[in-house]
């Protein structure tokens, strides 16, 4: 698993450091008549990042292959409360903050622990009520305020 | 003025009751992040950025950026104290540098002496604490006029060395961290060039032309990654704590861990102020010391003092050690520290020699505060400790969610976009999986924070060479670093090579 994470990722990393290389071909090479212009930094890192994918590549290809003691993941309430922050963040800014973050802590709580469902409907309420009190009208910062159809 | 008028002027800063008040809340909620396994003091740190950034807001700029940096810095040093009273209690670290603390604590703790263990831990703490703070002040000065003298290519080999220092030691395998340093360097680079204002690499978007805020990728990388990792490897563990009767340590025990706790900090001073090491390796150099030098080593991983009274000074001092190189050369040689650094570039407060001549108040409010500081935890951690074993307690059930909710707050009252939030999240996986296959994280923001640094001066010193790449290696001290660089980076691998253990730093 590791190993093969390792070769993913140097592959990655390859490609990282070629469209950087690629990237800042593009760019001017010199600026107000100095020599040395925008490009030459991400040129350099670009080309230090491919050899040492290379090296990595090689460092895991001599690596004998072992095979780790497998853990039992959790997948089921990570995918949930992945799915709940994506959800969460993309209904920020049209639901307001208050009740979007209502929501996705009660749907957090339940997930992790189906219990105590009156303690987590009283903390998430408080929470959310608390952070909007505090930031928006004593700090008089921005959040999303409230839908307007509430 | 003399360096002690500066210090007056510190401790007047310092002394504001909003600054106490900051102090105060900076230590409370670093040795909470010290108890709680599962935030490491990165973390905490990122996290209150924003919210510290939005409380500070009605301040002026020089004393906003004080009080953060008064409360971030408390957070880091409180983790310090904090991170002793698992490992003593339940055999569990709160922290990777109180690792070493388990072997003898958690025996004491067994023995019915978890009382002493956690007062001597305090008072190994604080007599730390101090020790570091004066060595600080008389160091400051005569290190920032040194480094005042450095030009362009002397202070570019100079960040090649703290980043290849922190890649050298971070992780199992240097060329992942590197990878990590590289990578985090080229994020920096994204957005518009600050010397001739071309946009790079921001394909026309919009988003993209501040650059990639380092507070995102900090937050997303440790907080967000390693409640991932909490909920995907959850563990059922069996909180059994251990009882703690008479806190204050008899007068044997005082006398014998008197010379552990002044060794424990000067070791981890000069362990602390060397880039890439911290307080990990400090606890663990110091009882390694601990253990040659007494006349009884077997008794060591019994439950003896010596064992707990060193490690924790170690790390303590350490973390006021590390604090040396990042205010007076501005080269931040931890993860911890490079987000502490970014916290004060978001101010435009630059650290580096010049802080102490251009914003003195936050200099050395920051460090009189420190005084402050160690004294709240010393008061806050001997009659308290027992409130603070509670919080150990905390359900996971509620803490994690919160954590998650606490960023996205944090992201958006700062960046107000919803696309922050998204890399947010990105990185949060990213983050998990990176550090679950052993590519560390720390590197990367460290690259991030300091890429534009590097760049600058690469640029100026290649553009008074006249693009003439010779000149750091020419210029004497500029080689040295480099040297030093290059020696760092091949000394571990040389003793990998001939099968010896290298002992690596976790914490970052």
């Amino acid at each position: 698993m590791a190993l093969k994470f390792d070769y993913i990722a140097s592959v990655l990393f390859l490609t990282v450091g070629v469209l950087f290389i690629i990237g800042s071909k593009q760019l001017e090479s010199s600026s107000y008549g100095s020599a040395v212009g925008p490009d030459i930094f991400p040129l350099i890192l670009g080309g230090a990042l491919i050899l040492l994918s290379i090296r990595l590549f090689y460092e895991t290809f001599i690596t004998k292959n072992q095979q780790g003691t497998k853990e039992k993941l959790q997948y089921k309430p990570f995918l949930i409360i992945f799915a709940a922050t994506l959800f969460y963040i993309l209904t920020l800014e049209t639901i307001g903050y208050v009740i979007s973050t209502f929501l996705f802590l009660f749907v957090c709580f339940q997930t992790l622990e189906r219990s105590k469902v009156i303690l987590s409907l009283i903390i998430s309420a408080c929470f959310s009520g608390l952070v909007y009190f505090l930031y928006v009208e004593v700090l008089k910062g921005t959040l999303p305020d409230w839908p307007i159809w509430f | 003025m003399s360096t002690l008028d500066y210090l007056f002027q510190g401790f007047g800063t310092a002394l504001i009751w909003y600054n106490i008040l900051f102090a105060f809340v900076g230590v409370l909620i670093g040795t909470a992040v010290g108890v709680l396994p599962g935030i490491g003091p990165m973390s905490g740190v990122a996290l209150l950025i924003p919210v510290t950034a939005s409380i500070t807001g009605g301040l002026p700029p020089e004393s906003a950026a004080t009080s953060a940096i008064i409360l971030l810095a408390g957070v880091y040093y409180g983790a310090m104290y904090g991170g002793s009273t698992t490992s003593i209690l339940l055999n569990t670290p709160g922290e990777s540098s109180s690792v070493v603390t388990t072997l003898d604590g958690y025996q004491m703790a067994k023995k019915g002496r978890a009382g002493s263990a956690l007062s001597i831990a305090a008072i190994g703490s604080f007599v730390a604490g101090i020790i570091t703070l004066v060595a600080l002040i008389a160091l400051a000065k005569p290190l920032s006029a040194v480094a005042l003298k450095f030009g362009p290519a002397e202070y570019f080999s100079l960040m090649l060395l703290g980043l290849g220092a922190v890649s050298g030691l971070a992780g199992k395998s240097v060329t992942k961290a590197l990878i990590m340093t590289i990578f985090g360097l080229l994020l920096g680079t994204i957005g518009i060039d600050n010397v001739s204002g071309i946009a790079r690499f921001t394909f026309d978007v919009p988003w993209l032309y501040q650059g990639i805020e380092f507070l995102t990728i900090a937050v997303g990388l440790f907080a967000v990654g390693e409640v991932f990792k909490t909920i995907l490897e959850k563990e059922e563990e069996d909180t059994e704590i251990a009882k703690i009767n008479n806190l204050l340590p008899s007068k044997a025990e005082l006398k014998e861990s008197a010379g552990p706790i002044v060794r424990g900090s000067l070791l981890g001073f000069f362990v602390g102020i060397l880039p890439g090491a911290g307080a990990t390796l400090a606890s663990f150099f110091s009882y390694i010391l601990e253990k040659k030098i007494s006349r009884t080593p077997s008794k060591f991983g019994t439950g003896t003092i010596a064992g707990v009274a060193a490690p924790e000074s170690a790390n303590n001092a350490a973390s006021g050690g590390a604090m040396i190189p990042l205010l007076t050369l501005g080269i931040p040689g931890s993860g911890t520290t490079a987000i502490l650094m970014g916290a004060l570039m978001m101010y435009n407060v630059q650290p580096g020699p010049l802080l102490f001549e251009d914003h003195p108040q936050v200099a050395w409010g920051l460090i009189a505060s420190m005084f402050i500081g160690n004294i709240m935890l010393l008061i806050l951690n001997l009659p308290l400790v027992k409130v603070f074993a509670k919080i150990i307690q905390t359900p996971k059930q509620f803490l994690i969610p919160m954590i998650i909710a606490i960023s996205i707050f944090g992201v958006y009252a700062v960046q107000v976009s919803t696309n922050d939030l998204l890399l947010l999240l990105g990185c949060g996986l990213l983050g998990y999986f990176l550090s679950k296959n052993d590519y560390p994280i720390a590197p990367l923001v460290l690259g991030l924070v300091l890429g534009p640094m590097v760049e600058n001066n690469l640029r100026r010193a290649l553009t008074i060479s006249n693009g003439d790449f010779s000149v750091f290696f020419t210029r004497p001290i500029s080689l040295a670093f480099l040297i030093i660089t290059f020696l760092w980076l091949l000394i571990p691998f040389i003793m990998k090579r001939r099968g010896k253990d290298v002992i690596i730093n976790i914490e970052g």
